[in-house]
């Protein structure tokens, strides 16, 4: 099913998808972020930076950690799927956390051969925080 | 010590700044996610595609930055440093796909300012839009940034 197609009469309210386990978080990673994004902040590079910002210590691009939500979204629905996707940062990333994205179906709408399905996700650490929640809205074909 | 912000560029438009999507940086962008999905790295994949050549992931419109719109200008606006700010909120509105070789137009605006006393403290969140037109003048993308500054 990875990379699949998957439509719209497939999918039910309630549905989970399909968790994506990400890191341990390192270092080298936050660091190719920054050059693949553009976010070159120190804080998530340089510790001692980090420290006198008050922050304790490097932590992770909040779009990174939305980005792996995004490739859990994606992952399930299919690339090129997503229409809308929000999230609210809620804790902080840190090295060698292991990220574990996480959705559930929670609506499914059809108008004018557009069909909608809303998934409310979120990524949590190994502790159980969640470090984002938010919603993606996807558009899947149909069968009919 | 908190420090005050400069509220008044509410409503400021930054200079619309145009980017050309380069293959090898949407390629870039998914292998530091550590997606492999091959509609975003596979070029014969793309070319079979309904989109007729690679598109890039969901989030990938971070990368459209200009330092005269970008949020280094945004914090020197606002008369604060990067040291203070986290990042709040993030959305994407996708309208079509964002593919290489294509040249799109950003227009960044702040939307809103407001302070609200958070668990650390005293914070400003700063609503910022950025509209991503293509060569058509259609919209393709919609990116809403909240930035909350530590005061």
């Amino acid at each position: 099913m990875k990379y699949g197609r998957r439509y719209f009469e497939d999918v039910e309210v309630g549905d989970e998808i399909t968790p994506l386990v990400k890191g341990p978080l390192q270092q080298i990673q936050l660091t190719r972020y920054a050059g693949a994004s553009g976010d070159f902040n120190p804080i998530h590079q340089d510790d001692e930076f980090a420290r006198a910002a008050g922050m304790g210590g490097v932590f992770g691009h909040g779009m990174l950690t939305m980005g792996f939500v995004g490739q859990a979204v994606t992952d399930w629905a299919g690339a090129g799927r997503v229409w809308k996707f929000g999230v609210r940062f809620t804790a902080l990333s840190r090295l060698k956390d292991t990220i574990t994205c996480k959705g559930r179906v929670i609506s499914k709408s059809s108008k004018d051969d557009v069909h909608l399905v809303e998934v409310e996700v979120w990524a949590e650490n190994q502790k159980g925080e969640k470090l984002v929640t938010g919603k993606a809205t996807v558009a899947l074909p149909s069968r009919g | 010590m908190t420090i005050q912000i400069n509220k008044s560029i509410v409503g400021k438009e930054y200079p619309p700044y145009p980017v050309t999507v380069e293959r090898g940086k949407i390629k870039e962008f998914a292998r530091a996610l550590g997606d492999l999905n091959p509609f975003y790295l596979d070029d014969e994949i793309g070319r079979a595609s309904e989109w007729g050549d690679l598109i890039a992931p969901p989030t990938f419109a971070v990368t459209f930055r200009d330092e005269r719109a970008d949020s280094a200008a945004m914090l020197r606006d606002l008369g604060t440093d990067i040291s203070r700010i986290l990042h709040g909120e993030q959305e994407f509105e996708l309208y079509g796909q964002i593919q290489p070789g294509h040249t799109y137009l950003c227009r960044a605006k702040i939307l809103d300012i407001y302070e609200k006393d958070g668990r650390s403290g005293p914070m400003a969140f700063v609503v910022r839009e950025t509209a991503i037109t293509d060569a058509a003048n259609e919209i393709v993308a919609r990116m809403r940034h909240i930035t909350v500054v530590r005061l």
